[in-house]
C-alpha cells in the first residue's frame, strides 16, 4: 500500500510499501491521485521505496501513472537498493534525501524587514528573515540576515546573508562597492578594479564558493550607465 | 537672550574642529552677535591657543562645575572683538571630570547671556563627545575629503541623529581643488553622496590656517585668505543669510584659489 505523510518545508513523503505486490501499483496510484487531487498538483514529494528494487519499466510506470498525472514535483527518489540507486542516478534523478532548508524556516520565523533609510557607519541591523534596505549601507554599517538581503542603494558596508549557515541566501545590490560579502559560512571578496565594482549585482553561493554576477539590466535602465561612468572618472 | 547652542564635532581627530570653532565664533562675533566658544575637550584643550587667549586663563569650566568659581568668572573676553568670549577647560583633568547633566546645565545658563554658544567637541564617540553634544540643539560636523574622515563623520552623524540634534550640517574642510580635479581626492559631491546631510560650507586647504593657529589669530579676521572667507560665509549661513557656495571642485580654472585670487587679488 502507499501512504502520504507531511514533512518539513511543506514537503510530502510518499511511502511505497516494500511488501506491496507489483501488480497492485496501478490501482494504488489511482487511489493516491484521488486522495491528493487538491494538494498534490505542484507539491514537493519525496518518493520512498524502502529497499524495493525498481526496474526501468516500473520507473516509467511511476512517471506515467503517478508523477505526471498528479502534477507533483519529485524532490527525491529514495531506495536502499544499490542497483536501483545507480539506475536512478544514470537517468539523472535525485536520489539523496533533501535537507531541511534553514532558509524556509527562518524566513517563516522572521518575515522580511524593510528599512526605508540608509544605514550609517556603526549602525547594525540583525534580522531573522530577509532584509530589504531602501537606501545605502555605508562603510562601517552592518546588516545580518537569516535570509536574503537586497540593497536598493549602494553597498559600502558589511552584509551577511544567511547568518545561520544558510547558503541558499543571496545578496542583491544596486551598486556594489563593498570589499567583502558574507553568505552562510562563506566569505566572498571583491577588489575595486574588478568589473562588478559599482554595478548592480547578485551574490550567491554555488558549490561552496561565493559567486558574483551582474543583475540583469533592462534596456531602459540608464541609471546603471551613469553609475558606471561615475566610477570610471 | 536665547542662544543657539551648536556643537562642532567630527569623530576623527585632526580634521579641523577646533579651527572651525574658533573661526566661526570669531566670524559670528564680528557680525555683531554675542558669542561664546566652549572648549569641550577636557584634558586636551586647544581652543585657547588657537584663539590666542591661553595666557588669560584663570578659571576653567571644571573649576565652575566643582564650585570653585561662578560660571561667568570662567569667561575670557577676546582681545580683538568685544562680544566674543571663550570658556577654557582644564588640561590637567580627563573627560570624566564632566557629566552630560552638568553640560546641559552649563548650556542652559549660557543661553540666557549669548546669541551663540559654540562647543568644540573632542574627537571620538565616547563620553567626551556625548558630554559636548548633550546640551546642544544643533550640530556642525567637520570632515575632510578622506575616506577615513568621511566614515567617522558618518558614524558621528548617526549618533547625533539618535540624540535628536537638528539641524546637523556639514563642513567639508581642507579641500584641494586641483587634487579633486585630478581624481586624487574625494570631491564635495562624493562626500555629500555618502553623508546625505545639508552642506553648510566648503573650506579650501590653506597654509594660512597653520600660521594663524600658531599665532592665535583666527583666519576669519583676514580679508584675503580663502579659508577665512569660507569660514565667514559659513558664519553668515549659520546666522540665516543665503550666501551662494563657491565653486570649489567643478571649476576648470584652478578652483576656488584661482577664482578668489582673481576676484580679490585681481590676478
Amino acid at each position: 500500500m502507499i501512504k502520504l505523510k507531511g514533512m518539513y518545508d511543506s514537503m510530502l513523503r510518499c511511502i511505497i510499501s516494500e511488501d506491496m505486490d507489483a501488480t497492485d501499483f496501478s490501482k494504488e496510484f489511482d487511489e493516491v491521485r484521488g486522495q491528493g487531487k487538491r494538494f498534490l498538483p505542484g507539491a514537493k514529494v519525496v518518493l520512498d521505496f524502502g529497499a524495493r528494487p525498481l526496474s526501468e519499466g516500473l520507473i516509467l510506470n511511476i512517471m506515467t501513472d503517478l508523477v505526471w498525472p498528479a502534477g507533483m514535483y519529485v524532490a527525491a527518489w529514495i531506495t536502499y537498493d544499490a542497483a536501483t540507486q545507480d539506475l536512478l542516478k544514470r537517468i539523472g534523478l535525485p536520489t539523496s534525501e533533501p535537507s531541511p532548508s534553514a532558509r524556509a524556516n527562518e524566513s517563516a520565523k522572521g518575515g522580511s524587514l524593510l528599512l526605508q533609510r540608509s544605514l550609517r557607519s556603526g549602525q547594525r541591523v540583525e534580522h531573522a528573515g530577509d532584509v530589504i534596505v531602501a537606501g545605502h549601507i555605508n562603510d562601517g554599517a552592518e546588516v545580518l540576515a537569516a535570509g536574503h538581503v537586497t540593497v536598493l542603494g549602494r553597498l559600502n558596508g558589511l552584509v551577511h546573508a544567511g547568518y545561520n549557515g544558510d547558503e541558499t541566501a543571496s545578496v542583491v545590490v544596486r551598486s556594489m562597492e563593498a570589499r567583502q560579502v558574507r553568505i552562510g559560512t562563506k566569505i566572498g571578496s571583491l577588489d575595486r578594479d574588478e568589473r562588478w565594482w559599482g554595478k548592480m549585482v547578485i551574490v550567491r553561493v554555488n558549490e561552496g564558493s561565493v559567486f558574483i554576477d551582474y543583475w540583469p539590466v533592462i534596456k531602459s535602465d540608464s541609471r546603471d550607465e551613469s553609475a558606471g561612468a561615475r566610477s570610471a572618472d | 537672550m536665547t542662544a543657539r547652542v551648536i556643537v562642532v564635532t567630527s569623530g576623527k581627530g585632526g580634521v579641523g574642529k577646533t579651527t572651525a570653532t574658533a573661526n566661526l565664533a570669531t566670524a559670528l562675533a564680528n557680525m555683531g552677535k554675542k558669542v561664546v566658544a566652549v572648549d569641550g575637550d577636557v584634558g586636551l584643550r586647544n581652543l585657547d591657543v588657537i584663539m590666542g587667549l591661553e595666557n588669560r586663563i584663570v578659571y576653567t569650566l571644571i573649576d565652575a562645575l566643582e564650585g570653585t568659581c561662578r560660571l561667568n568668572q570662567t569667561f575670557i573676553r577676546d582681545k580683538r572683538i568685544e562680544n566674543l568670549f571663550m570658556i577654557p577647560t582644564a588640561q590637567s583633568r580627563t573627560k570624566d571630570a564632566v557629566t552630560a547633566e552638568q553640560m546641559i546645565d552649563v548650556c542652559d545658563e549660557l543661553r540666557k547671556e549669548f546669541d551663540y554658544v559654540l562647543i568644540d567637541s573632542p574627537a571620538g564617540i565616547e563620553a567626551g563627545f556625548r558630554n559636548s553634544a548633550a546640551g546642544a540643539d544643533e550640530a556642525l560636523v567637520v570632515t575632510t575629503p578622506e575616506v577615513s574622515a568621511v566614515r567617522d563623520a558618518d558614524r558621528i552623524i548617526g549618533l547625533l541623529e539618535s540624540m535628536d540634534k537638528s539641524p546637523i550640517r556639514l563642513i567639508v574642510n581642507r579641500i584641494r581643488p586641483r587634487m579633486v580635479k585630478k581624481g586624487d581626492m574625494l570631491g564635495v559631491s562624493d562626500v555629500l553622496d555618502i553623508l546625505a546631510i545639508e552642506l553648510i560650507g566648503m573650506v579650501p586647504d590653506d597654509e594660512a590656517v597653520v600660521t594663524s593657529s600658531n599665532k592665535g589669530e583666527p583666519l576669519a579676521l583676514s580679508q584675503s585668505a580663502p579659508a577665512g572667507i569660507a569660514f565667514r560665509n559659513i558664519a553668515s549661513r549659520i546666522a540665516g543669510a543665503d550666501v551662494p557656495f563657491m565653486d570649489l571642485e567643478m571649476s576648470d580654472s584652478g578652483g576656488l584659489f584661482g577664482k578668489i585670487r582673481r576676484a580679490i587679488l585681481g590676478h
